[in-house]
Formats: C-alpha cells, sequence, structure tokens
C-alpha cells in the first residue's frame, strides 16, 4: 500500500530551499525498467516515528530508572529501619534474659526497678514485633513465630518467678528452661531476619544505576546521529535542527541524572560502610555484650558450673571485640570485673563471685550497653535520614526527564516535519 | 508494528523494573533433625557380694588431705535443685539440703572449706574420674556397677524408689501395671529409668536433665508420672500440689552412698569416720528431722554400716 514515486515525480523544490537529493540514489540503468523508486514521504513518516519513539522511550526508561533509584533509597531506609528493629528485638531478650538471670541470683524477692526493666524490655519486643510486622509484610511469617516463641519464654519466666515467690527450686529450673529456649528456638528466627533485613537494606542501596542511564543516553544519541545522517544523505541539509535539539535534551538529561545517580549511589556507597555498618556492628555487640552478661549470671546460677558457661561468655566476648565497637574501652570495663567474678568463682569463693556480680557486674555493663544503644541509634537515623533525603529532587527529575522526553520527541516530529514540508 | 513493539519493550522494562520491588519472605530457620542416639547396648549388670559394704573407717586427716585436688578446699559435687535434697535456696540464693548438710560436715570435720559444684546426675562420674571434683553428695546409689567406677562411703541413706503421679491417678494407683502405656519420666544416669523398664516393660521412659525438670515436663502434661527415689519425689510433691506419691511398694532399694574418686581410700575411710560420729552423736537425726522428715513424715534411723572392703 505505500506509495512509490520516482524522483522525477518529485515536485519542485521551493525558490529559496535546494533541490531535495532524490530517495534512490543508484540512477535507473538504460533499458532496465521497473527501477526501484524509494517512497520519501513514507520514509519520512517512519524516520519520524524511529525518532519520536526512540526519546519518548528514552524519557520513559530514564524516568523508570530514576523512579526505581528513588524507590531503592527509600526502601534502603525503610529496611535499614527495620533491620534496627529486629536487632532491637534481640538485643532486648538479651537483656531481658540477663535481668531475669541476674534478679534470680540475687535471690530474695526481685528488686521493683529490675522487675520493671525487665517487664520494659518485653513491652519494647511485643511492641517491635507488632511495628515489624505492619513495616514489612515479608517478615510477617517469621516474626509470627518469634511471637509464639517469646510468649513461651515470657510464660516460662512468670511461672519461674511464681515458683521462686513461694521458695521452690523449679523456679530456677523454668528460668533456665526459658534461656536455653529462648536461644534454641527464638534466636535463630531472629537472626534470619537480621541477615534477610541486613541483605534487603544493602541491595535497596546499590539500586541507583548511573551505567544503565549513561549508556540509554549513549544509545539513544547514537540512534539520533544515524537518524540525522540518513537524514542528511536524503536531504541537503547536514545537521536536522530538530533532531540536533532532541540530542541536547538526551545529551543535558543524560549528563544530569547519571552525576545525580552517579553521586547518590557513591553516597549510599559511603553510608553503607560508613553509619550503616557503624550501626549494625554497634548493635552487634549490644546484643553480644547481653548475651555474655546474661551467661556471667547462668554460670554462678549453676553454681559451680563455670568451665561450662565460661566458655559461651567468651564466645559472646569475641563478638563483642570482633564487631569494633567504639564501646571498647566500657567493654574492657566490664569485662575486668567479669575476670574478677571468675578468679574468684574458679578460686571456690562463690559467695564473693556472686556478690560481684551483683553489686559491680551491672553497674560496669551498663556505660557499655548505653554508649552502644546510643551508637546504633545515631548511627541508624544518620543512615535513614540520609537515605531519605533530596528524595523529592529524585522524584522531580524523573517527572521531568519524563516530559524532556516528550519534547525531545516533539523536536524531532518539528525537525522532519520540516523535511516533509520541503519535500512536498 | 514498529509502534507495537516499542510498546512491548517499554512495558517489559517497566515491568522488570517494577518486579525488582517484591521480597522474599523471610525464611525460618531449619528444624534441626533430631538425631536420638543409638541405645547403648546394654552391658551385663556387675555382680558383687555386697555392693553396700565401703572401707573401715579412718580419722587420719592428714591422709586425707592429701588425697584433694585442692589442699585447700573439699570441691563436692552436689545437685542444685532436688527440693530437700540438694537445692538453691530461692530466699538467699545459698545451697542447702540433706545431702549438701553432710558435705559440710565432712568439710568442717577436715577443718577446710568446702566449694559446691551443682552437677547433673549425668556428671557424677565423669567429674569424678576427670578429677574436677572430690566428692559426690548427690542422692547416688551405691551399687556394684558404680563401685568398678568410683568409692563409697558406707551408706548414709536408705531410700527406695517409689513413683509419683497426679493427685487424681493417686488412689487408682495400684503398682508399676498402672503404668503401661503411660510416659514415666526418670533423670538421665540414674538408675531409675533401667529399673522402671525392668518391672514394666510397657512404660514409655521420657528421660529429662533432671527430676526437676521431669515435674515440669509433668506439668506441661508431657508425662504422665515421675519416678525416683521417695525422698526426690517428697520434694517435687511438695511443690505441686496437684501431684502424689500414692501408696505403694517400693520398686528398689537406694542406699545412697558418698562417692570419692576410685584410688581416694584415705577420703573414703576419713568421710566414714565423720559418717559414724554423725550416727552417734544425733547430727545425723538432726539432719534427717531439717530436711526429710516434713516432707516424708516418718521417722527414721541411720542405716547401720557395713565394713570391710578391702
Amino acid at each position: 500500500m505505500s506509495q512509490t514515486a520516482t524522483p522525477q515525480a518529485a515536485p519542485p523544490p521551493p525558490a529559496t530551499a535546494p533541490a531535495p537529493v532524490p530517495a534512490a540514489t543508484a540512477p535507473a540503468t538504460p533499458g532496465q525498467p521497473g527501477t526501484s523508486y524509494v517512497d520519501t514521504p513514507a520514509l519520512l513518516n517512519r524516520w519520524q516515528l524511529i525518532g519520536m519513539s526512540v526519546a519518548i522511550v528514552f524519557g520513559i526508561v530514564s524516568a523508570l530508572l530514576q523512579f526505581a533509584g528513588w524507590q531503592s533509597d527509600g526502601r534502603a531506609a525503610d529496611d535499614t529501619e527495620q533491620l534496627l528493629r529486629v536487632q532491637e528485638v534481640k538485643t532486648s531478650l538479651l537483656r531481658a534474659d540477663a535481668l531475669a538471670t541476674n534478679a534470680f541470683l540475687k535471690g530474695g524477692l526481685e528488686d521493683p526497678a529490675q522487675r520493671k526493666e525487665y517487664d520494659d524490655a518485653i513491652d519494647g519486643v511485643l511492641a517491635d514485633i507488632a511495628n515489624a510486622a505492619e513495616a514489612q509484610p515479608a517478615d510477617r511469617r517469621a516474626l509470627a513465630a518469634l511471637n509464639v516463641e517469646i510468649t513461651d519464654y515470657a510464660t516460662a519466666v512468670a511461672q519461674a518467678r511464681d515458683n521462686n515467690r513461694q521458695n521452690y527450686p523449679i523456679g530456677a529450673e523454668y528460668l533456665s528452661g526459658a534461656s536455653v529456649e529462648l536461644r534454641a528456638a527464638a534466636l535463630p528466627i531472629l537472626n534470619e531476619l537480621i541477615k534477610a533485613n541486613q541483605d534487603r537494606a544493602e541491595d535497596a542501596m546499590a539500586g541507583q544505576h548511573p551505567i544503565w542511564l549513561f549508556l540509554l543516553g549513549l544509545l539513544v544519541l547514537v540512534a539520533f546521529v544515524w537518524l540525522n545522517r540518513e537524514l542528511a544523505r536524503h536531504f541537503r541539509r547536514r545537521i536536522n535542527k530538530g533532531i540536533a535539539l532532541a540530542a541536547i535534551i538526551v545529551l543535558a538529561v543524560t549528563l544530569v541524572t547519571v552525576i545525580g545517580a552517579w553521586i547518590r549511589d557513591s553516597s549510599n556507597d559511603s553510608l553503607r560502610d560508613g553509619e550503616f555498618a557503624t550501626a549494625v556492628h554497634e548493635a552487634n555487640a549490644r546484643t553480644a555484650g547481653n548475651d555474655a552478661k546474661a551467661y556471667e549470671s547462668l554460670r554462678l546460677i549453676k553454681r559451680g558450673s563455670g568451665s561450662t558457661y565460661e566458655s559461651t561468655w567468651e564466645a559472646a566476648a569475641k563478638t563483642v571485640d570482633e564487631s569494633g565497637t567504639r564501646a571498647a574501652s566500657e567493654w574492657d570495663a566490664y569485662t575486668e570485673v567479669h575476670r574478677r567474678i571468675v578468679e574468684l568463682d574458679n578460686a571456690g569463693d562463690w559467695e564473693s563471685a556472686r556478690k560481684e556480680a551483683i553489686d559491680e557486674s551491672g553497674e560496669a555493663f551498663q556505660p557499655f550497653d548505653d554508649a552502644t544503644r546510643a551508637a546504633v541509634e545515631t548511627n541508624g537515623t544518620v543512615a535513614t535520614d540520609d537515605l531519605r533525603s533530596g528524595r523529592w529532587f529524585a522524584l522531580l527529575l524523573s517527572g521531568l526527564t519524563l516530559l524532556l522526553g516528550v519534547g525531545a520527541a516533539a523536536a524531532v516530529a518539528r525537525g522532519i516535519g520540516e523535511r516533509r514540508r520541503e519535500f512536498s | 508494528m514498529i509502534r507495537a513493539r516499542l510498546l512491548a519493550a517499554t512495558l517489559a522494562a517497566t515491568a522488570a523494573l517494577t518486579a525488582a520491588c517484591g521480597y522474599d519472605a523471610t525464611p525460618l530457620p531449619k528444624a534441626e533433625q533430631s538425631t536420638t542416639p543409638a541405645a547403648p547396648a546394654a552391658s551385663a549388670p556387675v555382680e558383687c557380694d555386697n555392693a553396700t559394704q565401703s572401707y573401715a573407717p579412718s580419722n587420719d586427716k592428714g591422709a586425707a588431705l592429701k588425697q584433694l585436688i585442692n589442699k585447700d578446699r573439699l570441691v563436692v559435687g552436689v545437685s542444685g535443685d532436688t527440693y530437700k535434697m540438694g537445692f538453691t535456696d530461692p530466699t538467699d540464693g545459698q545451697l542447702k539440703g540433706f545431702d549438701i548438710a553432710f558435705a559440710q560436715a565432712i568439710g568442717k570435720a577436715l577443718d577446710i572449706p568446702v566449694e559446691l559444684r551443682v552437677i547433673s546426675a549425668a556428671d557424677r562420674i565423669r567429674m569424678l574420674d576427670e578429677g574436677q571434683i572430690d566428692m559426690v553428695a548427690r542422692n547416688m546409689t551405691v551399687n556394684c556397677d558404680r563401685w568398678t567406677q568410683v568409692a563409697f562411703s558406707a551408706v548414709y541413706y536408705n531410700a527406695t524408689q517409689k513413683v509419683l503421679v497426679g493427685l487424681d491417678d493417686a488412689a487408682k494407683y495400684a503398682g508399676p501395671g498402672s503404668l503401661a502405656g503411660k510416659r514415666v519420666c526418670a533423670p538421665k544416669g540414674t538408675t531409675s529409668v533401667a529399673n522402671i523398664k525392668e518391672i514394666e516393660p510397657d512404660v514409655d521412659a521420657v528421660e529429662a536433665a533432671n527430676h526437676t525438670s521431669c515435674l515440669i515436663k509433668f506439668q506441661n502434661s508431657e508425662v504422665d508420672a515421675i519416678t525416683g527415689d521417695d525422698t526426690v519425689l517428697a520434694g517435687l510433691a511438695a511443690q505441686d500440689p496437684y501431684t502424689a506419691v500414692p501408696q505403694q511398694e517400693k520398686l528398689t532399694d537406694e542406699p545412697y552412698g558418698l562417692a570419692f574418686n576410685k584410688g581416694d581410700d584415705a577420703l573414703v575411710k576419713f568421710a566414714n569416720s565423720v559418717l559414724d560420729q554423725m550416727r552417734a552423736d544425733g547430727r545425723w537425726k538432726a539432719i534427717y528431722d531439717e530436711w526429710l522428715k516434713p516432707t516424708l513424715k516418718v521417722d527414721a534411723t541411720p542405716p547401720a554400716p557395713q565394713y570391710g572392703r578391702q
């Protein structure tokens, strides 16, 4: 159905415009009727369609890439918050366990302040689980399983208390059983949650794609150069103004978005290796520290079982040491007290070891717990704030890119339209 | 045609980008496969003429002190959860009970402090063998088999193995036959499990770390009954009003001895001399009256010692 026309059939060019070059450059060989002719208007239509489509696709894909980057930064912030939330759950649980075991070590009626601290820790855990389930649907199944374990733990501790208040030794057995079950059943779920959210946050931080934006821009520019060359071959114009304008738009958008994405990508890399990593390390240190503190009480509750619990204390302490925590001096102060407890206990002076654990150890541990908690909060807030900062600009640029893609398409249409007018 | 392809490509790119927004559900930890160890082949019981026969007493304190792991203290393995026998008092965190009183008496006679170490029943022989403790005072039954591994003092209490059931089942209990098909709990490493299986093979024996763990299992409806020494069961029943030790024939005799390392005969002899003194001066009865009489509700006399082991 395409219209065919011989060059001779082409209308004369306007007086002011140079004559268009015939579309088919191969001259007809005499005696060879049926020489193929190119339908120039159809060709122009096709080029116009290709040029406009390339410009619009550029606008859409570039905008989508930026939108994905914008989304990715938001997800990274959300995932970081979720990671810190589940780490807080783990720390609070071990903190609660450390408080419960220490209360049993002391004997007699539980210190009301310590009891309140335990209750606050469990309340915080349950609230965090509810918030975490709302924040990340992918975590819901794991959080539901965790909820069951925590309910069992809290119930066992309550039974331990009830029996303890009646001076029944079964109370201590409920407590040690709860501690064992907490580590055997609840902590593995939390470890999976921490791993999943850390992976998600780190993946999302790598969600900026400057290379893709650059390659896309380059590809579109190559397409425009090709289009311009094809036009130049058929019309005596070296440069088509419309295509040139579209190319300039694409070049400018590509430069701005590539630089923007690159800056954002570098910033995310710095965050991942900086504040984010620090928040994760400090949270790991705090968790392991509280784990060690609970083991210290358990070794004394299970009187004389120091060798059993000391190896678990040392494993937890090694995690703190290797975490690179900035609260190392506070940790060292606590470990000094712990060493004294171990020396006393190993020398057979359990009474003095217990007194040291009740009177000195908790006091020595508190600064480490406070310092790591503050470091997690500060670095976590910086990381999430940074990931969320300037996102409006990225979204605006994404929308603008879409509009500029349409603008580039219009420029192509206008540029090729001029040729069509010249032809007709 | 071209327009359609471009549209399709654009839509595909959009779909690919938006697909990246979904998250896989966080996996749950894989359940550890239960690795139930194969039951060890039952070895033939060791026979001997008189398991309760110990070494003749001696008050040679110097010889006894030389056999201690640490020269300045007596390290004793005890229970921390057996109510009235060896348990941590929740009011002050101190270890107390019938067994603890005997450990303290031996330490006092040696004139050195006592270091109490809470151990499980299953650890008693191993810790003695490894030289981690000097003595075990943890309701340990004297028998021929154990004499091949450790040395015992003269018997300081004659316990018997019985069964604890729920209060509702106490009236219906008519001996071990009533336990057929029932889940009966006893601690690992004790003679109780083997005894009940021998008497009633249809019992579903369930092991726990200690008797208090058995009581927790009972309270959580994981077992139907607990078997053990009457001293221990009385302590469990005292902690749970919905349990009872019904009137019953004893399943076995469980004579308790203080256990020492096999070569520490001087320590055993010294302990026997202390036990003799305690029987004679009324301390044995005072300890019994303080710790066991309130729960067992019967008077008792100290068991007569048997000596002559070479």
